[in-house]
């Protein structure tokens, strides 16, 4: 295959071209088409006296193409093929035809589960059969359900593969949750001091039915999201409210996206340092490891709020907050630096050029120096005045 | 006989010297007359009259101080020298006579570390007045400078066995001849006082037997089963003449049966002269000693070959020696100026036809019926001249695999005769060790069931000491076993890369196949159709592809898709960022081997 990286591409690679064209099918039944098109395909190749196979889209960071126009980290065109009849990718391909097979089950019965579930899955069918253990580690099969995604162009929540909760959410929304046969409506305004817990997929079988914001707030510790959450900051701002709790699980990802597809502007805070800043780029432009998922795990409209390390020149009193940056922090800064899509900010060199200076970090929690509301207040003030990093 | 035949690696530094330079010093005059003791007839009756100081000089004595050099030392060896020079006289008579030879040995422990060994062939058998000759005369020569391939003696032939035994159990040895419709019985033993052979106990009677039979006891001799072993040898010896059965019965009484393979005689080797290139002083002396012509001249255009007369005048110009001498007044001195002379000039290369090698087919045949081995290549070079005065011919095997079990084993043969001993020194063990065994498939020439046969046949083989257990190296005869056992190898490498790919292709197949049923299941339930039929497809076409018959070029594509495969393969398991970069450039790359896989 050419090794062409910038051209468009192919339209099964990126789920959710599909998905918008297509509005009205859920993504487990495109997934259930998909798979049975695979089979279909194999089987013919079989009839054609040719080695079953199918073909994937190389996901190594070879691959991976910062996408100019669009703003997030994609794949670039180069493919592979996985062979049955090939020594070294004999077993693999038996495992992901055996993932195939299971998930088909899985959509086909409206059961979800989580790649644990499926590796036991998987260990209690075949186990008779072969006298070696098909799936020794989990991980194996993390690989091959990325395989697998990538192949069919669909998430993993697509075919019922759920991945761990992670992240909570409040504010003025609505959202219709069709859960084991029933209908839940879950107003995010009355999740009282836990929030609502956003699960893994946010797709199939849940839809926004109210939504009255003006924005989202993106808070990085579920610390802070509590102190906002206390002061009703969603209420006053008209604001939804999230925290990823750390690095954004593909729920958040994906739950982000979706608001800011319905027009709201995504504002993201997180601690004056190397690795909170990662987290806002990961929201934002998406992630390498991820990067087969393209666009739809990435929001490239997000804005920076803060904290930023100009913030302590802006508020004195934080100068005396500041704590030592670590090894990882620096490290992790010098790599940023490196990312084009994050050097082609002036704003954002400045930054990361002061944390390798000054060797220092600010937590967000030190917002909370003067009093415990001034977060609040801090945060309405850049919003209003728009004082954001791009 | 070594010391006489003039075969041994520094030219004029023979066996011979040796024992001379042991015996007296100077080489005029006393050891003059040891030497000239062999040869014609009359010049070794005359000699033998007027060596008064040789009588003086025992026999035994002699033996004695020369032991080692005569294959006799240490018990093993001792045991298979004796063996060696009856069997080798043998193989000879028989081989002379145009007679398949049938040749068994028997050895029976009498004592700790006495034993009684028999030696019986199918050969002529001897005529009575050559028994004691053949048997008991120290320093005879029939072989003595016949410049024809010959397996050699050890030491002093079969007369030393005869000396071994006398000098170990006060008793010589029994004889039964089967000649021209005549059976004689008789001792022999030699008179040490004379040096001469004794024959007694004379028997005789008609009788249809022709053959050999000699019989004798023999102490300070061990019978085992090492490498150094009679067993070894007579094994050794069978494999380098198929032409040969070989029997023996071993002291523990087992029998081990070595059958001729081919029924035809080898070639008929051929006595040339000496060519002037392939001569040292020492048996240019030699031959004067023998030499019916009066003058030097006339000597040299006799006795060596591609001597004409004007050869003769550009020598005696370069030499300064007068050839009208007689060559019994030829000095140390003048010999060495006639063989630098010699050197100067420009001479034809002797006959290469005189040879006779084992033969490719033979050793094949002989190899296969005595290791069993899965699998033999065998070369035969062309022969080539050494120094430009003495034709050689080298002929290699490797056998490999089979019923083998010895590991890395080298078999040294020269003139058909195996070589036991001095492994270490030997030009062929040297050879061996430098090759880059690697080359060919084979990891680690020690730890291989492998068997490296090389024989050198010659007129005059180069050996590195009297005990002519090891091949001098020249770099002439080294490059050429070098070039033997290369051409060979390569034979096996073919064979070793065929078998682990046929190997590599059934694991495949065999991996491809446990699969098998799980993928039909699943892609039964994909897309609706019938797993049985899946499957069966499956199975034919993994039939059809790893069928071995459908040409190699396709499954080597195949191996090299694999490994590069596996490479990546490596990649992919790697899950972090930082591999990632290769793994995605590697892939791109096993795309396009796998599609060329694909379309075969």
């Amino acid at each position: 295959m050419e090794k062409d990286t910038e051209g468009e591409p192919k339209k099964d690679a990126e789920p959710n071209k599909s998905k918008g064209k297509a509005g009205e099918i859920d993504g487990d039944t495109l997934a259930l088409q998909r798979l049975k098109a695979l089979g279909h395909r194999m089987v013919e190749e079989i009839e054609l006296g040719e080695s079953p196979a199918f073909e994937t889209v190389v996901r190594s960071k070879g691959n991976v193409i910062f996408d100019e126009e669009g703003g997030f980290l994609r794949l670039g065109q180069k493919r592979e093929r996985r062979r049955f009849l090939n020594l070294s990718q004999s077993k693999i391909f038996m495992q992901t035809l055996a993932v195939a097979a299971k998930t088909k089950k899985f959509i086909e019965e409206d059961l979800h589960t989580s790649i644990r579930g499926l590796y036991y899955q998987l260990k209690f069918t075949m186990g008779e059969d072969l006298d070696e253990n098909l799936f020794d580690e989990q991980s194996e099969s993390n690989a091959l359900i990325e395989d697998l995604e990538a192949a069919l162009g669909v998430k993993r929540e697509d075919l019922h593969l759920t991945t761990d909760r992670k992240g909570v959410m409040a504010g003025p929304i609505v959202i219709k949750d069709h859960f084991a046969g029933e209908d839940v409506y879950i107003d995010g305004r009355k999740q009282g001091r836990s929030g609502w817990a956003i699960p893994s997929d946010v797709d199939n079988d849940m839809e926004i039915v109210e939504l009255d914001a003006n924005y989202v707030l993106v808070v990085e510790k579920d610390a802070m999201w509590q102190r906002l959450n206390e002061d009703r900051f969603w209420q006053k701002e008209k604001a939804i409210l999230i925290t990823p709790k750390g690095q954004s699980s593909r729920g958040v990802r994906r739950l982000i996206r979706k608001l800011a597809d319905r027009g709201l502007p995504i504002i993201v805070f997180t601690d004056s340092d190397a690795w909170g800043w990662y987290i806002y780029w990961t929201i934002k432009t998406g992630s390498m490891n991820l990067a087969y998922l393209g666009r739809d795990f990435s929001v490239p409209e997000a804005k920076f709020v803060g904290v930023t390390m100009s913030d302590i020149e802006e508020y004195d009193f934080l100068k005396k907050l500041t704590i030592k940056a670590k090894e990882v922090d620096v490290k992790r800064a010098k790599d940023m630096l490196n990312y084009p899509w994050i050097k082609k900010h002036p704003e954002w060199v400045h930054e990361l050029k002061l944390v390798l200076k000054t060797k220092k970090k600010l937590e967000q929690d030190a917002l909370q120096g003067p009093r415990l509301t001034f977060v609040g207040d801090y945060l309405r003030e850049k919003i209003h005045e728009k004082k954001f990093l791009p | 006989m070594s010391p006489l035949d003039g075969s041994s690696v520094e030219k004029g530094k023979s066996a011979e010297q040796t024992i001379k330079n042991s015996g007296a010093r100077e080489r005029e005059g006393k050891t003059d007359k040891i030497s000239g003791k062999a040869g014609s007839k009359a010049n070794r009756e005359s000699s033998s009259k007027s060596s008064g100081a040789f009588k003086e000089y025992s026999v035994a004595e002699f033996f004695k101080k020369n032991k080692q050099m005569l294959g006799f030392s240490g018990k093993v060896r001792s045991l298979t020298t004796i063996v060696h020079e009856y069997v080798t006289n043998s193989l000879d008579a028989c081989e002379e006579a145009g007679i398949l030879p049938n040749i068994r040995v028997e050895v029976e422990q009498i004592s700790q570390d006495r034993y009684r060994v028999v030696v019986a062939d199918n050969g002529p058998g001897l005529p009575k007045h050559l028994i004691g000759k053949a048997l008991a005369k120290m320093l005879t020569g029939t072989k003595f400078h016949r410049y024809i391939q010959q397996r050699g003696q050890q030491g002093i032939g079969a007369a030393g066995a005869t000396l071994y035994a006398q000098l170990t159990t006060g008793k010589g040895i029994h004889v039964i001849s089967g000649y021209r419709g005549k059976m004689i019985s008789c001792d022999v033993s030699i008179d040490f006082k004379a040096n001469e052979p004794k024959v007694e106990n004379l028997e005789e009677q008609e009788s249809s037997f022709h053959g050999l039979i000699v019989e004798g006891e023999f102490a300070d001799v061990k019978y085992d089963a090492s490498q150094y072993g009679v067993l070894e040898y007579l094994k050794r010896t069978a494999i380098a003449n198929p032409h040969a059965t070989i029997q023996l019965i071993a002291p523990n009484g087992e029998r081990h049966l070595f059958e001729r393979s081919v029924n035809e005689l080898p070639r008929r080797v051929r006595e040339i002269k000496p060519h002037p290139l392939g001569i040292s002083a020492h048996d240019l002396l030699d031959i004067a000693a023998i030499t019916p012509a009066t003058k030097l001249g006339s000597m040299l255009t006799t006795e060596l070959s591609r001597f004409s007369a004007e050869k003769l005048r550009r020598v005696a110009e370069l030499a300064d020696v007068d050839m009208n001498k007689s060559p019994k007044d030829m000095t140390w001195y003048d010999a060495e100026k006639l063989v630098k002379a010699f050197k100067q000039l420009k001479w034809i290369a002797p006959p290469t036809d005189v040879l006779s090698p084992i033969g490719k087919e033979q050793i094949e045949k002989s190899l296969s019926n005595i290791l069993f081995p899965e699998i033999i290549s065998v070369v035969e070079r062309s022969p080539k001249v050494l120094w430009g005065g003495v034709p050689f011919q080298v002929e290699a095997a490797i056998a490999f695999g089979g019923k083998i079990s010895r590991k890395g084993e080298i078999m040294r043969f020269a003139n058909k005769a195996p070589l036991l001993f001095d492994a270490a020194g030997c030009a062929i063990t040297q050879v061996v060790k430098n090759i880059d065994w690697g080359r060919y498939g084979l990891k680690k020439f020690d730890e291989e069931p492998i068997v490296v046969l090389v024989n050198v046949v010659s007129t005059h083989i180069p050996y590195v000491s009297a005990g002519k257990q090891a091949i001098s190296s020249e770099s002439e005869l080294t490059d050429e076993i070098k070039n033997a056992i290369q051409e060979a190898a390569r034979g096996i490498k073919l064979h070793l890369v065929h078998k682990r790919k046929a190997a590599e292709l059934a694991k495949k197949k065999k991996a491809f196949l446990r699969y098998v049923g799980q993928i039909a299941a699943d892609l039964s339930a994909l897309s609706g159709a019938s797993k049985e039929e899946i499957e069966e497809r499956i199975k034919y076409i993994i039939e059809h592809r790893f069928d071995m018959g459908k040409g190699r070029e396709r499954t080597e594509a195949e191996l090299a898709s694999v490994e590069d495969a596996n490479e990546r393969k490596g990649a992919v398991s790697e899950g972090s960022d930082d591999s990632k970069g290769k793994k995605g450039e590697i892939a791109t790359d096993t795309r396009n081997t796998t599609d060329v896989a694909e379309g075969m």
